[in-house]
């Protein structure tokens, strides 16, 4: 136990449950902040609406079983891919835990993001760090009341928002908003909007900094890939201690004073609610919001900046910074590994897809012939950078007939060809009222561009 | 020697170490399952039912995530317990 704490139990007892009211804050760091926030909400809330050809740019299309990432789509069988870009993230992660320490918190992690945009609307709405603190203490009355209805409608309406766009990367997002302008959303849509906008609503709105402190995983582990020359936010005690107040203008060394005039911005404005004079602590997100406050009272001081700074462990004792430690290298050279097999992997990948959707509006019909016809909408996707000429052949029934109003297909780089094929078969061939049949898409010009999609061939029935 | 649980867990505090562990977990098995298993070739039991993909990916999730939770609800339980345990004994 620490003196501090024995000198004030109820602080010591008290703490982890008092409501943090960071103090808002500006300079060199809280604008890249904001910057990288806006980048990161922006690309949230706009990459749904964004086109690629005639579809959603990004779109998770769950029921179709295919994933649209712009010029990319990925199928089930192409799982891999994902996983491997989820190691690649995890292991960036790392690595750049080992060089720049917990920027990810402070600058892009969704709870530092979301919690960030929720205090701006609050102190939009409620005012500045004290007016909050007095709101907050004051009896309840109609003006406090309202405020806090405007504050949690503002918020709920934002949460709405994010859930719905949540959404709207697994179904498209102009279905979705159709559906919803006219009442026809799912059960299971709903459900999902509700579920994201709740979890939004109560992370930035009430949990903040207790998901850091308490649910976070990565808050837990990440100490182990620091070392010596990790980049840390710390407190210069030589410099700073003894800390204490003193007049403007008056020489600090004279009172035997160091450069920290103890006015606790520092503790304000920390959205975990530390003191970063205490040292290097698991709860700092390595916001920079004490070094952007401290630095702007340096300022006013006439004192140097950087009494909290960015630092490495090896800088502050004086040592030389090592750059290229092993831990780096060995992160790096994973990394650059798994880059490099999946590029390899992707170029190896057959660029060439076939999409056969059956005619929805009538079953089957009957030619002259007596035969049993199905008409099929098959899209050949081209994800070759060249352009190529197709055969397309069907088999699964015995006998079975492939019409095409173009025997060779020509599809140009990159492009979707859409074109109706028919199907026609006699019913004694078949076994079941419905069988599967395979088309099968060769290109002309390169032996190894071949393709195949399954589809139902729907007859009467033997009854 | 010092109770190894010195204070009461807070009830929302154990039901958070319950449900959000199992909820990451459940996020994973759902991905990893359904990548291999198209919810339409799984109709369980021969049961006569249509449901929508989206009903059945979520319903998978929610199954995934009552499994988890039954896991985290006994390493809780058995963690609690035994510090109990060992603290009467060292009493």
């Amino acid at each position: 136990m620490s003196t501090q704490a024995t000198e004030n139990p109820d602080k010591a007892l008290y703490a982890a449950h008092k409501k943090i009211y960071p103090r808002e804050v500006t300079g060199k760091f809280s604008r890249l902040r904001v910057i990288a926030f806006i980048s990161l909400l922006g690309i949230y809330y706009v990459m749904p609406l964004l086109r690629w050809d005639d579809r959603q740019a990004l779109l998770f299309d769950l029921p179709a079983r295919k994933f649209y990432l712009f010029g990319l789509t990925l199928w089930p069988q192409d799982f891999i891919y994902l996983a491997a870009l989820l190691i690649m993230a995890g292991l960036a992660l790392f690595f750049f835990t080992a060089l720049f320490g917990r920027i990810w918190c402070g600058y892009a992690c969704p709870q530092t993001v979301w919690t960030e945009a929720y205090l701006w609307m609050e102190r939009k709405i409620e005012g500045n760090r004290s007016r909050r603190m007095k709101l907050d203490k004051a009896p309840n009355s109609a003006a406090k009341i309202r405020t806090k209805v405007v504050k949690h409608t503002v918020w709920i309406l934002f949460s709405l928002w994010t859930g719905f766009t949540f959404v709207a990367y697994f179904t498209p997002i102009d279905e979705l908003a159709n559906k919803l302008l006219t009442g026809n959303l799912g059960p299971w849509e709903t459900f999902w909007i509700l579920f994201y906008s709740f979890a939004t609503y109560g992370n930035a709105g009430f949990m903040r900094e207790q998901v850091c402190l308490y649910m976070c995983p990565y808050a837990r582990f990440q100490s182990a890939m620091f070392d010596s020359d990790t980049l840390i936010v710390a407190y210069h005690p030589e410099r700073g201690e003894p800390r204490g107040s003193r007049r403007r203008g008056s020489d600090p060394r004279e009172q035997g004073l160091g450069d920290c005039i103890d006015c606790n911005v520092c503790v304000q404005v920390c959205p975990t609610g530390i003191d970063i004079r205490d040292g290097l602590q698991y709860e700092c997100i390595a916001c920079s919001a004490c070094i952007d406050g401290c630095d702007e009272i340096m300022d006013k001081m006439n004192y140097p900046r950087g009494l909290i700074r960015y630092t490495t462990e090896n800088s502050t004792l004086g040592q030389p910074q090592n750059l290229l430690r092993p831990r780096i290298m060995v992160y790096a050279a994973i990394l650059l590994i798994l880059l490099g097999s999946l590029l390899t992997h992707m170029l190896y990948r057959i660029p060439l897809e076939l999409d056969v959707i059956r005619d929805r509006n009538t079953l089957y019909r009957e030619t002259r012939e007596g035969l049993i016809e199905n008409v099929y909408t098959l899209k050949i996707l081209n994800m070759d950078s060249k352009s190529h000429q197709y055969i397309l052949s069907a088999d699964g029934i015995d006998g079975l007939k492939l019409v095409l109003d173009e025997p060779v297909i020509e599809v140009p780089a990159g492009t979707v060809h859409q074109l109706i094929a028919r199907i026609q078969a006699d019913e004694f061939n078949m076994e079941n009222r419905s069988e599967t049949i395979t088309f099968r898409l060769q290109a002309r010009d390169a032996n190894h561009l071949l393709t195949s999609e399954e589809a139902r061939f729907v007859g009467p029935g033997k009854n | 020697m010092a109770s190894p649980l010195p204070y009461k867990i807070p009830a929302i505090q154990q039901a958070i170490s319950v449900l959000w562990p199992s909820f990451m977990t459940a996020i994973a098995a759902t991905g990893l399952f359904f990548s291999a298993f198209d919810p339409q070739d799984l109709v369980p039991f021969d049961l006569d039912i249509d449901i929508s993909p989206l009903a059945a990916y979520s319903i998978g999730f929610f199954i995934f995530w009552l499994l988890a939770s039954i896991s985290s609800i006994g390493t809780l339980y058995f963690t609690i317990s035994n510090c109990r345990f060992i603290s009467k004994q060292n009493r």
